[in-house]
């Protein structure tokens, strides 16, 4: 009995690591220049924020002032990475859209939903913010400015992105670790 | 890949299972197809604005579509925030419903649950037929915007106006208005309003230019109120006037276009068009608006949830209502209106149980509502002022009272009605309904400025100049130092025969506003009946180089100059009235006079 419960844990381990590998490639998140590109590895230990955009979500849009003055704010104090998760965009249309609305910060694109799923977004614009130490310790919303698809507030009274940021970069803790946006669904995409 | 590993095993274990989910609940029997099920329901009620060069951000014109967005369209369906249809079904119908059926909403959510299956091609209907261009074919005049505004790239809402100066030559009669607002992703409304008398290009830093502001007042010159509901807002489809009524358009209008727009995150060039559709038979129906209004009483003190504010004006005549238009800014919640006939029936007008100023639309109805006279019209709005209604712009909130800032509210409901079943023989029916809107605002608030001066302009119009007098004086008794209320005041003196003491209003009106065309016009009048001519000629200098096309003017400051026995120069300003308008009266019988006087 022991020994062949020992060897069948054996056996799963060793599927799921065969599969791993296999897989490991195909789930990274590319450039647009279709170059695998690794967010962590060039961030030496600083926090990391992936914003996700979907090109044909308005919400998105409207975003783009909010995270690029975010983004200048922090520059010193996390690396910021815009994921576009919509397989079936193609590079020259996320560089036009990138360069549309004036951004000036590097670009994935994560057909595989490798970035996705590692994020546990689930809605574009959404953000997830890791610590220097790629613990995940926020997803969600940038801010509480929408209300629904239809109603927006005059101004953001709860700014999660920025809070989560702070608590990276001090090593605290969030509250509020997951706080749904309003917006595109990833899943929809899928 | 160096992933935390947990993760890692979580995405694994997701990307492994949910194709076996998505097997198990494959074509059941019952299971909904976009093809059979939902493609009905879109291409009616969707496709018309979601769909290239619309207004939606993102076209649903086939399965592929609307499967990229099919989670979120069961979210806004569901929350009935998609189709933008506000008003709650009622006995009165309007024409052009947007509201969703519950089967139908029920349909688009179940064909989501089930997994957004496309169906057999068999099933699909033909792909709905959108005219391209100009919705109802060349506009007989097309006017584009001189300048475009940018829409700067972030910020709250914006409002901008444009003015179309009208190049037509003489009157014409429009059977219809496209409003092209320019690219209409980021413009949420659009409304036009009449200026006869060019009392927007004032606001124009240099002409073309446009200005901004929400809320723009036009004042007229005569009694020509406004008739007609000129909105666009997306999916609209231009409205053609019914038999026998038509829009008036006079050479010299202008027109304005007051856009509502919403940033998109990049910076946007708005530059629209309306285009005009003309008929040759002159209106026979002379509809008009009727405002219902409180906004005196939008005190509204901070965290008050639900504040109400109402109206009740009785119909002196009978009409037909064509059109409603309820307007309130952010803090409007709960809008209703309804109409309680002299039987004591009551009948909703209109009812928006959850306000939401994005949306904000002319509602036209099915057929036209007969109210006989006597009908009491009442609005009731509320008003949400605490920090629950998220639209609140102050958060905290503050105190809110009406005015034309979005931060400033409003309490405002537009009718357009048509007088019936009148005797034409008792004057034009529109002076006997604006003279008791304009009474019931002064019982409704005696120290309203306006209020007085309204009613002072409507008697004026009528004919009954000393009860205007009397609503003048009350009007600037209650405003000392307005310009306009003193240059009516002193306008209706001279027309009454007492222009010596026009005198002081009207400097007291330039006193308040120094470049007063009207002011310096009038007091010329004043002055010349009084003999004084050599200041009556300063007068009317003056206001020839505020306006120097006006054949008006140039008449009578020849007839000023003829007075002092100047002839010579009284001449050549005859002759320049009559190049600016050939039929300038007093230009032409004065010249006619100078010629008897001194033939040559």
């Amino acid at each position: 009995m022991r020994r062949r419960k020992f060897s069948i844990t054996l056996m799963w381990m060793g599927t799921v690591l065969a599969v791993l590998c296999g897989l490991a490639t195909a789930q990274q998140a590319l450039d647009l220049d279709g170059h695998a590109v690794n967010p962590f590895a060039a961030a030496s230990g600083k926090p990391v924020v992936l914003i996700f955009l979907r090109r044909d979500c308005p919400v998105s849009g409207r975003y783009a002032p909010v995270v690029q003055k975010i983004s200048r704010e922090y520059a010193d104090r996390a690396s910021f990475w815009l994921v576009y998760p919509d397989r079936t965009d193609n590079p020259q249309d996320i560089r036009k859209s990138v360069a549309d609305y004036g951004y000036q910060l590097p670009v994935l694109r994560d057909p595989e939903h490798a970035l996705v799923k590692l994020s546990r977004v689930q809605i574009t614009p959404e953000v997830a913010v890791f610590d220097g130490d790629r613990r995940l310790i926020y997803d969600g919303r940038i801010d509480d400015w929408y209300i629904d698809l239809s109603r927006a507030r005059p101004a953001p009274t709860a700014h999660e992105l920025r809070d989560a940021i702070n608590a990276a970069a001090a090593r605290t803790t969030l509250a509020h670790k997951e706080v749904r946006g309003v917006g595109c669904y990833i899943s929809d995409v899928e | 890949m160096s992933f935390p590993l947990r993760i890692i095993l979580f995405g694994l274990l997701s990307s492994t299972f949910a194709p076996m989910l998505a097997a198990q609940s494959s074509a059941p029997a019952s299971q909904l197809t976009f093809n059979r099920d939902v493609a009905p329901i879109v291409f009616r009620s969707c496709s018309t604005c979601h769909r290239p060069g619309e207004a939606a951000p993102f076209s649903l014109l086939n399965y592929s579509d609307v499967k990229k967005h099919a989670r979120q369209i069961a979210d806004v369906v569901r929350s009935r925030a998609m189709p933008p249809w506000l008003p709650e079904p009622q006995e009165l119908k309007f024409a052009d419903e947007l509201r969703l059926s519950d089967a139908d909403i029920n349909r688009i959510l179940t064909w989501v649950e089930q997994g957004a299956a496309e169906g057999a091609p068999a099933d699909l209907p033909p792909a709905p037929k959108f005219v391209q261009g100009w919705r109802l074919g060349q506009p007989d005049l097309v006017l584009k915007a001189e300048k475009p505004f940018i829409l700067p790239p972030e910020g709250t809402d914006t409002y901008w106006n444009f003015i179309f100066r009208l190049p037509i030559q003489e009157t014409k009669w429009v059977k219809a208005v496209e409003i092209r607002p320019g690219d209409k992703q980021y413009v949420h409304h659009a409304n036009i309003l009449v200026d006869r008398a060019h009392a927007s290009r004032q606001r124009e830093t240099e002409p073309g230019a446009g200005f901004g502001g929400m809320e723009i007042r036009i004042e007229s010159q005569a009694f020509d109120p406004d008739s007609h509901l000129l909105f666009w807002k997306p999916g609209t489809i231009p409205y053609v006037e019914p038999e026998g009524m038509a829009l008036r358009l006079d050479k010299g209008t202008d027109l304005v276009l007051n856009t509502h727009l919403q940033p998109s995150g990049k910076p946007e060039v708005i530059q629209p068009s309306i285009g005009l559709y003309f008929t040759d038979h002159p209106a026979t129906k002379l509809p008009m608006l009727l405002q219902l209004e409180n906004d005196l009483k939008l005190d509204i003190p901070p965290g008050q949830k639900d504040f109400l504010v109402t109206d009740d004006f009785t119909l002196p005549v009978d009409v037909d209502l064509m059109a409603i238009y309820p307007h309130a800014h952010y803090l409007g919640k709960d809008i209703r209106a309804q109409a309680t006939l002299p039987d004591g029936t009551k009948k909703m007008l209109i009812y928006i149980p959850q306000w939401n100023l994005n949306w904000q639309a002319v509602y036209r109805y099915a057929e036209p509502v007969l109210l006989p006279r006597g009908t009491v019209i009442s609005l009731l709005y509320s008003y949400d002022n605490s920090d629950a209604n998220p639209m609140n712009p102050n958060h905290p909130p503050l105190r809110v009272n009406g005015g034309n800032r979005s931060t400033d509210e409003m309490c405002h409901l537009w009718l357009q009605v048509l007088p019936v079943n009148f005797d034409a023989a008792n004057g034009d029916p529109r002076m006997a309904l604006q003279e008791a809107l304009a009474r019931h605002n002064v019982e409704k608030n005696p120290a309203d400025f306006e209020a007085h001066y309204n009613l002072g302009a409507m008697l004026q119009a009528r004919g009954n100049l000393d009860a205007a007098l009397a609503e003048y004086e009350a009007a600037v008794k209650l405003r000392p130092e307005d310009a306009t209320g003193n240059n009516a005041l002193g306008a209706a003196l001279v027309e009454g025969g007492r222009p010596a003491q026009a005198v002081s209003y009207l400097q007291a009106a330039l006193k308040a506003r120094a470049d007063y065309f009207d002011a310096h016009y009038n007091l010329g009048f004043a002055l010349a009946q009084q003999n004084d001519f050599a200041a009556a000629v300063d007068q009317f200098q003056t206001a020839l180089r505020l306006q120097p096309q006006d054949a008006a003017v140039e008449a009578n400051l020849g007839a000023a100059l003829a007075e002092m026995g100047r002839y010579a120069d009284a001449r050549v300003h005859f002759q320049h009235a009559l190049l600016l308008d050939p039929a300038q009266p007093i230009a032409k019988e004065n010249l006619e006079a100078l010629k008897e006087m001194n033939p040559r």
